[in-house]
C-alpha cells in the first residue's frame, strides 16, 4: 500500500481539469475567429475543441498483484486526446466581412457560448472537489505522523 | 502479553489500512467524475467486520492437543474493493455522485481520526506501563 498514491490520483485530476479549462478558454477566445486553419489556399473557421477524459489503468507487476486481491484503488484520470467538435459551422450573413463568400454569408466557428460557460462551471467545480480530496489526504497523512507522540 | 500483536491493535491496523485505501478509492472516484463510462468503486471493510463478528466462529474437532486447529475466528480481515456496476447517474454512463463522494470523504476522514486517536491512547497506556507512572 503506497500512501502517496492518493496524492497522485488527485494531482492527475487537477492536471486534467486545468487542461480542460485551458481548452474552454481557447474556445471562448476564438468564438469569432473566422481564420482558424489554412487548408488548400482557403481559410476555415476555428473548430471547437473538446477533451476526451479517460481513467488511468495502473500497470506494472505490483499493481497487477494489487488488483488481483481487490486492493487496486485506481490511477486517476488523464486527457487521452483533444478532439475537434464535428458539428457544422454557423452561417452568418455579413457581406462586409473579408471572409464572406460570393453570396455574402460567412462561416463562423461552431462555438456555443452557453455550452462553454456550462463546461467552465463544471470544470471549476470538479477542480474544487479534487482540491478538497487532496487536502483530506494530506491531513490524514500528517495525522498518521503523530501516532505515538 | 504481546502488545503489538494484540487483538485490538491488529484490528485497528486493519481498520486504518482500510480507511487509507478508501481515501484513495474516493479520490479516484472524484478524479473521474467527468470520465465517460467510469464506474465508481467502494471499499468493503465494516460490513465484512460485522459479518465476522456476528458469525459464530466454528472450529474443527481436534481430539488431540497436538492436532492443528481449524477455525474461522482468527483469520485476518482483509478489506476489499468492489466496483458498483449497477447504477447509472449520468447520461455518459458514469455513476459518480459527487455529493455522495464528498460526504463519504468527510465521514472516512473522521473515522480515520478516531482510529488514530484510539491507537495513540493505546500507545500511551503502554508507555505508562513501561515507565510506571
Amino acid at each position: 500500500m503506497n500512501i502517496s498514491n492518493g496524492f497522485d490520483i488527485s494531482a492527475s485530476a487537477l492536471t486534467a481539469q486545468r487542461l480542460r479549462m485551458d481548452i474552454i478558454a481557447s474556445n471562448i477566445a476564438n468564438a469569432n475567429t473566422t481564420r482558424g486553419t489554412y487548408v488548400n489556399g482557403k481559410w476555415i473557421p476555428y473548430q471547437r475543441k473538446l477533451v476526451e477524459m479517460q481513467a488511468i489503468e495502473p500497470s506494472g507487476f505490483a499493481n497487477a498483484l494489487q488488483s488481483a486481491v481487490n486492493k487496486q484503488a485506481g490511477g486517476g484520470v488523464e486527457i487521452s486526446q483533444v478532439i475537434n467538435d464535428p458539428t457544422p459551422f454557423k452561417r452568418v450573413y455579413d457581406p462586409t466581412n473579408p471572409d464572406a463568400g460570393a453570396d455574402g454569408y460567412v462561416l463562423m466557428p461552431n462555438v456555443d457560448m452557453v455550452k462553454e460557460m456550462a463546461d467552465m462551471i463544471s470544470a471549476t467545480r470538479s477542480y474544487e472537489a479534487n482540491v478538497t480530496a487532496l487536502n483530506a489526504t494530506k491531513s490524514m497523512i500528517s495525522k498518521a505522523l503523530e501516532i505515538g507522540k | 502479553m504481546d502488545f503489538f500483536n494484540s487483538n485490538s491493535m491488529n484490528l485497528l491496523n486493519g481498520a486504518i489500512g482500510a480507511a487509507v485505501l478508501r481515501q484513495q478509492v474516493i479520490s479516484n472516484n472524484i478524479a473521474n467524475v467527468d470520465t465517460p463510462n467510469f464506474k465508481r468503486s467502494d471499499v468493503l471493510f465494516e460490513d465484512l467486520l460485522q459479518n465476522q463478528m456476528q458469525s459464530q466462529s466454528f472450529a474443527g474437532f481436534h481430539p488431540d492437543s497436538r492436532h492443528f486447529v481449524f477455525s474461522s475466528g482468527n483469520a485476518p480481515l482483509q478489506s476489499k474493493i468492489v466496483v458498483d456496476q449497477q447504477s447509472v447517474m449520468n447520461n455518459n454512463k458514469n455513476n459518480v455522485d459527487i455529493d455522495r463522494e464528498m460526504t463519504t470523504l468527510a465521514q472516512n476522514q473522521l473515522r480515520y481520526n478516531v482510529m488514530i486517536e484510539q491507537m495513540n491512547n493505546d500507545l500511551k497506556n503502554f508507555r505508562i506501563a513501561i515507565e510506571g507512572r
